[in-house]
């Protein structure tokens, strides 16, 4: 029997949604297939009805051929089922070992530590991993961790392994150990799932896809008889453009001059070390480098949320530097915070609450003291039409929409001139495409270059290289709380740009 | 297939993705009934008979006299739980309401002694600068830890919590020496209020007059909290301090100025008790209304309107603990203590609305 895990016809509704909409679903012995789809298309709840988080509705579930009721994590991995989430489950304090062991039953009341230590060794060696049992989960790096949730499974003797976008917190480096390691066992007669949205792992590591839209299953294909836009097109249900064709725009007169500006961060390091950097209207000024250069505390700085300890930020010839982040807002800074939900979004509000949370002080829809919600509301209909917000209504909790919908939201608050009637004159924008499917990245993409037309001026701090080359005007370097190089894309090559990024100079800083 | 020999039990707790309203009321009316199931052991345990006890609570609703009795309580329970809807939106939790209102009785006998000692104020604006100073001082006195979270995160159950402590201190200090009545025999009272300076002006019954109050009160705070600015900055505030600060909401202003209404509220409260139900000033005048205002504040789910009947409820509760003490001789604490077996099933409610508990018989090997 090749078969390990045989879904059928699995329903699942949440209020309001259909989660799962009668899925078929098979995985083979010693085969990685990955389960592919746009956020909210409904794989983790697939698998966390597999791994007995959820009952479904209806549908059946067999296990090596034999009809099975999942109620309970525990009941999985009983089954052979294991999970690693995309948000690790260990205990800190603990050391690996303990994790491991933790909620064993074969363990028994007196522990062999030497003997488990032993086996867990030698378990992580024959995956090519290098751990101490009895170092702590703490001093980990989330590679690390991965290796120890993976470990945890793998010593239950788990024969299925779901990984929920196991990449989303690796490094380039660490993906290429886990990747070796995820080989290795479907070789030795495992089946994975690998739960993504990202299509250049789907061809790096598995032997076969599903993808799935809207809780339906498109398509389940041999990877090597596919390609990626094939792939992109069932993914989002509509041909997608890898590249976007840009007109360039006459940048004119300055949106921004930052001039040696320097700031602390929370653990009070010096984070900016003298940022000059200056972002002219109608460009688009990409900031790229390694993650934890000063990124966040610049993007920080300028929208008031931080001090800055020296160095001048001028919009129209106002120094804004520890300026309140209410007077910035006003001379039309537009800021799109990393990580929508911590500081940007809050979940137990309605949408319109969302939506006006900056402009419900100013005119017309306050007049200092009241708040005029029948304009709000007019307003607010209007918005959710322009930036495609897809909700049931205006009073709908923020919490129910998708990834993509709440970053169209925070666009429509922030682009849409709520305050003053006005575009910004610039827009900040933090990692605005991160953790969003390929749609909800494009709609980003137009949205921040329509608006470049229309003249606003935009600082975009990116991870993704390619996505910075691809709508940027200008592209800038941060290294260790500077900018080490500034030049427009195509005329740097990757190689340069990988230099510049590990702090070397090659192109002067303007 | 599995083995049916054995077929385990399994309990699953999961949280809910969406609660109706129908079921946070059935849960908090739950509540309200399994305390008085558990109130009723206890009195059978000491000796009494339950049925007699619920009914004498029950009579304290159907006698007309002793309703008004209970509007009356219901005054000051009901002030200071509007004032601590306005701070527990901003998640500030205030458990400071019994010190505000003490502080309001001091302020508002304070107006009384000034014009009954050296006459400096008008009698037709003794009442008016009673609700005024009243309002001043509680809100100064909520207002205080507000400032103290806002600019350097002290926590505020700490500080609202012991600066109870400190007003009523106060008050007895103050009644015992300087502001004790010199023709009072010696007693520990203040000078008999005169009558302008009384609620009871309205309608020469206080119950009417004071709920008058409340019932504005529930209004202005109906309109703070929905239509205005700072009702708006409230909420977001409670939601999550991160967020209001991104949406360049000046946090300090906004817990400064919310915490001086809830405060302020609150004093009125304590006006209530000294000019409407006691006419003088005396000591330890609240039998803790503050601290039932908190467990009203949160059966109303923070609602300005369901504010009213909850705490004429509780209001009720309190007389009939003082006929529970006088006709059967249970200690006045049995009342307190079935005010507190509602809070704790509030707080088990609470629970059993967030999560589903479900018990399946998994066919598992």
């Amino acid at each position: 029997m090749t078969e390990l895990v045989s879904l059928k016809g699995i329903v699942k509704h949440f209020p309001g949604v259909l989660a799962n909409d009668n899925v078929d679903f098979t995985l083979r012995r010693g085969e990685i297939h990955a389960l592919l789809g746009e956020n909210g298309a409904g794989k983790t709840t697939l698998m966390n009805i597999l791994y007995g988080l959820y009952r479904p509705d209806s549908g059946e579930i067999y296990i090596e051929g034999r009809r099975i009721e999942i109620s309970s994590p525990r009941d999985a991995i009983k089954l052979g089922v294991g999970m690693v989430h995309q948000n690790f489950k260990l205990i800190p304090s603990h050391t690996i070992l303990e994790n491991i062991i933790l909620g064993l039953k074969e363990v028994g009341f007196i522990i062999n530590y030497k003997k488990i230590s032993e086996e867990i060794r030698k378990l992580a060696e024959s995956y090519g991993w290098r751990i101490n049992p009895n170092a702590y989960v703490w001093q980990l790096t989330a590679g690390e961790k991965q290796q120890v949730e993976l470990l945890k499974l793998l010593y239950r003797d788990a024969r299925i392994l779901i990984l929920d976008e196991p990449t989303s917190v690796l490094t380039l480096q660490e993906c290429r150990i886990l990747f070796q390691a995820l080989k290795r066992m479907a070789r030795e007669g495992k089946g994975i799932i690998f739960i993504t949205h990202k299509l250049d792992e789907v061809f790096a590591i598995s032997d076969r896809v599903t993808v799935m839209r809207k809780g339906r299953v498109v398509i389940t294909k041999e990877t090597s008889k596919t390609d990626m836009s094939e792939l992109a097109q069932y993914m989002v249900g509509r041909p997608v453009l890898f590249s976007i064709q840009k007109e360039r725009t006459q940048p004119s007169g300055e949106a921004i001059i930052i001039k040696n500006l320097k700031a602390f961060n929370d653990k009070g390091v010096l984070a900016l070390k003298g940022v000059d950097l200056v972002v002219k209207k109608n460009e688009i000024v990409g900031v790229i480098g390694v993650t934890g250069n000063g990124q966040q505390e610049l993007v920080e700085v300028i929208a008031g949320l931080r001090k800055a300890a020296e160095g001048s930020i001028l919009i129209d010839g106002i120094n804004i530097a520890n300026s309140s982040p209410d007077r910035i807002i006003e001379l039309g800074v537009a800021y799109i915070p990393p990580e929508p939900l911590k500081y940007s979004i809050a979940p137990n509000l309605t949408i319109v609450d969302n939506l006006f949370m900056k402009a419900y002080r100013y005119k017309p829809y306050s007049n200092g003291i009241l708040i005029n919600w029948k304009k709000i509301y007019k307003k607010a209909d209007e918005l959710i039409k322009n930036f495609q917000i897809i909700s049931p209504s205006l009073s709908t909790k923020a919490k129910s929409l998708s990834g993509g919908n709440l970053q169209r939201l925070i666009l429509a608050r922030e682009l849409s001139g709520l305050i003053g009637d006005k575009i910004p004159k610039l827009i900040v924008a933090a990692y605005p495409t991160k953790g969003l499917d390929i749609g909800a990245t494009e709609f980003v993409h137009k949205t921040l270059i329509e608006y470049s037309r229309k003249g606003s001026g935009i600082l975009f701090i990116s991870e993704d290289i390619e996505e910075a080359l691809m709508i940027s005007d200008r592209v800038a370097v941060m290294h260790d709380g500077r900018i080490v190089g500034i030049f427009k894309p195509g005329e740097v090559d990757m190689e340069k740009i990988g230099l510049m990024m590990a702090g070397v100079q090659v192109v002067p800083a303007i | 297939m599995a083995k049916t020999s054995r077929i385990p039990y399994n309990i699953k707790i999961q949280k809910r993705l969406y609660y109706s309203r129908k079921l946070s009321i059935l849960t908090t009316f739950s509540a309200i009934i399994i305390a008085f199931g558990v109130a009723g052991l206890f009195f059978t345990i000491i000796g009494l008979n339950p049925l007699e006890v619920y009914s004498y609570i029950g009579g304290v609703f159907a006698s007309p006299t002793l309703l008004l009795e209970s509007f009356k309580r219901a005054i000051p329970i009901g002030l200071a739980a509007l004032g601590l809807s306005i701070a527990f939106k901003m998640n500030f939790w205030n458990i400071g309401a019994e010190g505000q209102m003490y502080m309001g009785m001091l302020a508002s006998t304070g107006i009384v002694l000034l014009h009954v000692y050296y006459g400096l104020i008008p009698d037709y604006l003794v009442l008016s600068l009673m609700i005024l100073a009243a309002f001043l001082t509680g809100g100064l006195w909520c207002c205080l830890p507000a400032f103290l979270k806002a600019k350097m995160k002290v926590n505020e159950i700490l500080t609202t919590l012991m600066m109870n402590y400190v007003a009523m201190y106060l008050v007895d200090f103050l009644i015992y020496g300087p502001w004790r009545d010199p023709k009072g025999y010696g007693f520990p009272l203040s000078v008999p209020f005169p009558e302008y300076s009384k609620l009871t002006v309205m309608f020469g019954e206080f119950a009417y007059g004071g709920l008058l109050l409340l019932c504005l009160t529930a209004v202005i705070v109906f309109i703070i909290l929905r239509y205005t600015k700072l009702g708006f900055e409230l909420k977001i505030v409670g939601e999550n301090i991160e967020i209001a600060r991104n949406a360049g909401i000046n946090l300090s202003k906004v817990v400064t100025v919310g915490g001086f209404i809830a405060g302020g509220i609150a004093g009125i409260g304590g006006l209530t008790i000294v000019s409407g139900i006691i006419g003088r000033l005396r000591p330890r005048a609240s039998p803790g209304y503050g601290y039932t205002a908190i467990i009203v504040v949160l059966l109303s789910a923070l609602n300005p309107w369901l504010i009213i009947p909850v705490s004429i409820f509780f209001g009720g509760l309190f007389v009939a603990g003082d006929i529970l003490q006088a006709t059967l001789r249970i200690p006045g604490a049995a009342v307190e203590m079935y005010q507190a077996l509602i809070f704790l099933f509030i707080v088990i409610g609470e629970f059993m609305k967030r999560y589903k508990i479900t018990i399946t018989r998994g066919v598992v090997e």
